[in-house]
């Protein structure tokens, strides 16, 4: 028996369950899990392969929607996420977590029964990843929060292969290794000038623990063993010229702006121009690699 | 089965209006949601049969 809803509050609109899925974010997911699916060998039905990017976006915006029911309390200090639908009270923690499960189960047996077996167990250990181990159990409890988060991120380009092949080999585990190591300089970059909402939010970020200086070193660290994920494939004959000389040039501009920000001392937000440079880039950059993927292996077809 | 929840005040009239719209609205979004999963899975199963033939 339940209790039925007598309260505009009680009952979400359409457009806030929407907001609810993180939809910007999903763009990306889409995007990635779309270039891993037609860069994979082998030939998917066009309709499968639209059903398999809608299960792992489905999947992406179940653990979105996770990640706001147990965050409420943590959305309602910052600024930026002060607005989405849970602190803004214009829905309830229970809808939030119903919706969310709901997706989960749905996407993960649309994959199931539509693709394959393989590919619906990766995508519900991505869900389980983001909404467990990341949420609820490390972004509050270690400054290396974002680095596990960024593993989260980085499943769905290997999804979208093993939608394609049933399997896991070298080159999909590339692809979500260019994700993981992408994740720390692309968010630390934003962290470092919004810094001050995160303090006021208790969230252990880097740039909150371990100062601003160590942070603009992780940066440069690890935007270098992101240059050389990223120039692997080519390294390793697994993609052709198109991608490595893409890749080369690409890794270098993103190290260079990196170590632009290490270099940098500036401790005002208005000043952080080299951060700013460096997150817009790295947005691109995540494009344009995963995008020169799929240019590649057609390229080379 | 549902009750109604007696603890929450009654609504206004214009409250009420806003309630019915939001339900319609989503009862609408829902019926399209489930026609376009009908469609899909319907060309998935053709496309299934169509492999395995």
């Amino acid at each position: 028996m339940t209790t039925a809803s007598t309260t505009l509050h009680g009952l979400a609109s359409a457009k806030d369950l929407f907001a609810l899925t993180k939809p910007r974010v999903m763009s990306l997911v889409i995007f990635t899990a779309l270039c891993g699916l037609l860069a994979a060998p082998g030939t998917i039905h066009p309709v499968l392969g639209f059903t398999a990017i809608l299960a792992i976006s489905l999947g992406a915006g179940a653990s979105a929607a996770l990640n706001q029911w147990y965050e409420s309390d943590i959305d309602a200090v910052m600024k930026r996420t002060s607005q989405r639908p849970l602190p803004a009270g214009r829905m309830d923690r229970e809808t939030a977590l119903h919706f969310g499960i709901g997706l989960s189960v749905f996407s993960v047996v649309l994959m199931g029964v539509a693709i394959n077996w393989f590919s619906a167990a990766f995508l519900a250990f991505s869900i389980f990843f983001y909404a467990v181990v990341y949420t609820i159990w490390l972004k509050r409890s270690t400054p290396q929060n974002i680095v596990i988060g960024g593993a989260a991120g980085a499943f769905p380009p290997a999804i979208g292969w093993a939608a394609v092949t049933g399997d896991v080999t070298l080159m999909p585990v590339l692809l979500f290794a260019i994700i993981f190591f992408w994740t720390p300089p692309h968010f630390w970059a934003l962290a470092l000038f919004v810094n001050s909402d995160y303090s006021k939010a208790g969230v252990p970020m880097m740039p909150v623990v371990a100062g601003r200086r160590s942070t603009r070193k992780q940066i440069f660290a690890y935007s270098l063993v992101l240059a050389v994920v990223a120039v692997a494939p080519f390294a390793l004959g697994l993609t052709g010229l198109v991608y490595g000389i893409s890749s080369i040039i690409l890794s270098l501009v993103f190290s260079g702006l990196s170590l632009k920000v290490a270099m940098s001392e500036t401790f005002e937000p208005e000043d952080m121009e080299a951060e700013k440079r460096l997150f817009k880039f790295s947005i691109f950059y995540l494009f344009a690699l995963f995008a020169t993927v799929v240019v590649d292996r057609l390229v080379m077809a | 089965m549902s009750e109604i929840d007696t603890s929450q005040p009654p609504m206004s009239p214009e409250e009420q209006k806003a309630f019915q719209a939001r339900q319609k609205q989503r009862a609408v979004i829902m019926a399209g949601l489930l026609i376009f999963l009908c469609v899909l899975f319907y060309l998935i199963t053709i496309v299934k049969i169509g492999a395995s033939t």
